[in-house]
């Protein structure tokens, strides 16, 4: 079993790069870098910080032959974008990391400032010297992770968990609060959240699945489908077709949450989304390449929700 | 110095609400730890220990504002079109807990928005905004490892673009009066003397850009595979312009009501969009993320002081902290210089 070093300069010899991560001098955290060579490859990591979705990627670089270092989650997104045929399995190397949660850097940037010394080593954190819980800084989807290892690979590199990280499977973790509101409240919990939206799109753009990119409608101007003023109703609505979209198709990966600049929880509407499909279609985006999407497969004739 | 104790902050800002709305930063509840600038009203907390993730710059230019209203009309007696602009008029608006980088790009702004009348085009909203708002700025003494004002000579000492500078000191904040509108603010019944001496101030990271401004426009602007393999991660959001307190690209447009009757207006923009040069016919000057960062960079270190003066950047850090790959414009910066 090769460690990450040694795995992404074997994976080289059949592909002109990968992608993966490096250490950020200034921060010590995980940045993504792509290696093109054995040189470069040395300053390849893998750890705790690396939350970064490489999938995202992939559909840029459909003339290439790429190595890409994947979590389970990320390896989802790998799978529906090859069901997707936004690339193809033959021009993949998947390089499969096992993971054992990942840690919100943004959220302890946030309280302790950003740069601050984090030391990640099995049960403990350091931040800045001193040692936390490290439940409350993992990221939100680690806590409802639904494949610490990936299901789809070429090699693994170091170990892989062998089993989901946190405890139970569990929702977003608004969910609770979110359901107990009545319908006029979540309408205003979603304003308010809402608000503080700026269209920086930072979500779209971090997103796998979200490849239409440049001719995304929610900003062609021939139609123009969306309005131009930054306010809670726009963003509101822009969000809402973004995660109809994404119906079926999000593999729950939790980058858009992670990339908004203004904390707005992002997977609470798409982790509704994803369960509702789940129980109507017995689908999840991206558990197996062999499965077909509902939206191109569902039969109305034999198929009919709520049959059984 | 005046001072004024860090439990009279609220005080502080209840009289300052008596001259207009009050800005400050806070952190918005379930935000997951965001702090932005916010309305202030009695009883809110205002934060002024963590640095808030967006700028004040929708102060002055606010992310969409109705520039004027439009209406056409054909009648039997001829046709018309009436136009209405948007009121500009207003009062006071004040911005409590800037920090020097926030203070400092009203006035890198004002180099292109601000110009006297001849002497330029006018921007009457951001002109009036701008004339309106009362800053004042929190010294730092400390950066985070983001940071990087001290890259301009006077660092975290300078003053522009604040009325009344506060400084840590004690149990408060000791003031300083670098306005005629600040020297106002000291006047208010609020403040206590003291002896206290004004803190060291914190020196942040340095990056030199002097020589980028030729390197720009020169070597660098042909050599797209730099800017290539320095962006190679990036995913081409929007996060670094509208986090920036120096960017102001804007779009205009129409949002009509009916097809005679409509508004004109405008929202900010970003070069990182595809959007932001695709031309009618369909051909885009900026067709990668390469060529739209480089002229991110170019326009910020190269064309807007070769044309205003200033640098269109201040140092504040704010793209590097949250950009969703980790892109540091700093690595960008050095790694142009060495080119």
């Amino acid at each position: 079993m090769n460690g990450i070093v040694d795995t992404i300069k074997n994976v080289l010899k059949e592909t002109d790069l990968v992608l993966g991560w490096t250490t950020d001098p200034v921060t010590g955290v995980a940045t993504p870098a792509r290696f093109h060579d054995e040189k470069e490859a040395e300053q390849a990591v893998f750890d705790s910080t690396c939350a970064h979705n490489l999938a995202v990627h992939l559909p840029r670089l459909k003339d290439s032959r790429v190595g890409i270092v994947a979590k389970g989650c990320d390896a989802r997104s790998v799978i529906e974008l090859i069901i997707e045929h936004e690339v193809q399995r033959e021009q993949l190397a998947v390089i499969g990391v096992g993971c054992g949660s990942l840690l919100d850097v943004k959220k302890i940037w946030r309280r302790y400032g950003y740069g601050v010394a984090i030391k990640d080593r099995d049960d403990s954190l350091l931040i800045g010297g001193e040692q936390v819980n490290r439940d409350e800084f993992i990221q939100r989807k680690c806590h409802g992770c639904l494949e610490a290892d990936p299901d789809i690979y070429d090699v693994i590199a170091g170990e892989v968990t062998g089993e989901i990280p946190t405890d139970t499977v569990r929702p977003h973790p608004l969910h609770d609060m979110f359901v107990s509101l009545t319908p006029a409240e979540r309408r205003s919990f979603w304003r308010e959240q809402f608000s503080r939206c700026i269209r920086c799109y930072a979500c779209r753009e971090v997103c796998p699945m979200c490849f239409c990119r440049d001719v995304c409608i929610m900003q062609t101007q021939i139609p123009r489908w969306a309005g131009g003023a930054v306010d809670a109703k726009q963003s509101e609505m822009i969000q809402l077709i973004r995660v109809n979209h994404l119906a079926g198709r999000c593999t729950g990966c939790g980058e858009c949450e992670r990339a908004c600049p203004v904390g707005i929880p992002l997977m609470l509407l798409l982790d509704e989304q994803n369960h509702a499909i789940e129980e109507m279609f017995a689908y999840g985006a991206g558990a197996s390449l062999k499965a077909r999407p509902p939206l191109l497969v569902f039969d109305v004739n034999k198929d009919i929700w709520g049959k059984g | 110095m005046k001072f004024i104790a860090s439990d009279r902050i609220d005080g502080l800002l209840e009289r300052l609400g008596e001259r207009g709305p009050v800005w400050a930063p806070r952190e918005p509840e379930g935000a997951a730890g965001t702090v932005l600038f916010a309305p202030w009203r009695p009883g809110d907390a205002v934060e002024l220990d963590r640095f808030t993730t967006l700028s004040a710059k929708k102060l002055v230019l606010p992310a969409s504002e109705k520039l004027l209203s439009f209406s056409y009309s054909l009648t039997p007696e001829g046709e018309a079109l009436d136009i209405t602009g948007a009121d500009q008029g207003r009062g006071d608006t004040v911005l409590f807990g800037a920090r020097v980088c926030d203070a400092r790009a009203f006035t890198v702004l004002d180099a292109l928005l601000a110009l006297p009348p001849g002497e330029s085009y006018q921007d009457p909203g951001y002109r009036s905004r701008r004339r309106n708002l009362l800053v004042i700025t929190l010294a730092c003494t400390a950066g985070d490892a983001a940071c990087f004002c001290s890259s301009w000579k006077e660092g975290t000492a300078s003053t522009q673009g604040s009325d009344l500078m506060l400084y840590p000191a004690g149990e408060g904040y000791l003031a300083r009066s670098v306005s005629p509108r600040g020297e106002e603010l000291l006047a208010l019944d609020i403040w206590e003397d003291s002896d206290l001496e004004p803190p060291e101030l914190a020196v942040t990271d340095r990056v030199p850009f002097e020589a980028l401004e030729a390197k720009l426009v020169g070597s660098l602007f042909s050599d797209l595979d730099f800017w290539r393999e320095l962006t190679a991660k990036c995913v081409s959001c929007g996060y670094c312009t509208y986090t920036c307190p120096t960017c102001y690209c804007f779009d205009m447009y129409d949002e009509m009501s009916s097809s005679r009757d409509g508004e004109r207006c405008r929202s900010w923009d970003a070069c990182m969009f595809y959007l932001y040069t695709l031309e009618t016919s369909g051909h885009n000057p900026r067709p990668t993320i390469a060529h739209r960062y480089r002229n991110r960079i170019g326009h910020k270190f190269s064309y807007y002081p070769a044309n205003q003066g200033p640098v269109l950047c201040t140092g504040c850090g704010r793209c590097i902290r949250g950009c969703p790959v980790g892109l540091d414009i700093r690595d960008v910066l050095r790694a142009a210089g060495e080119r």
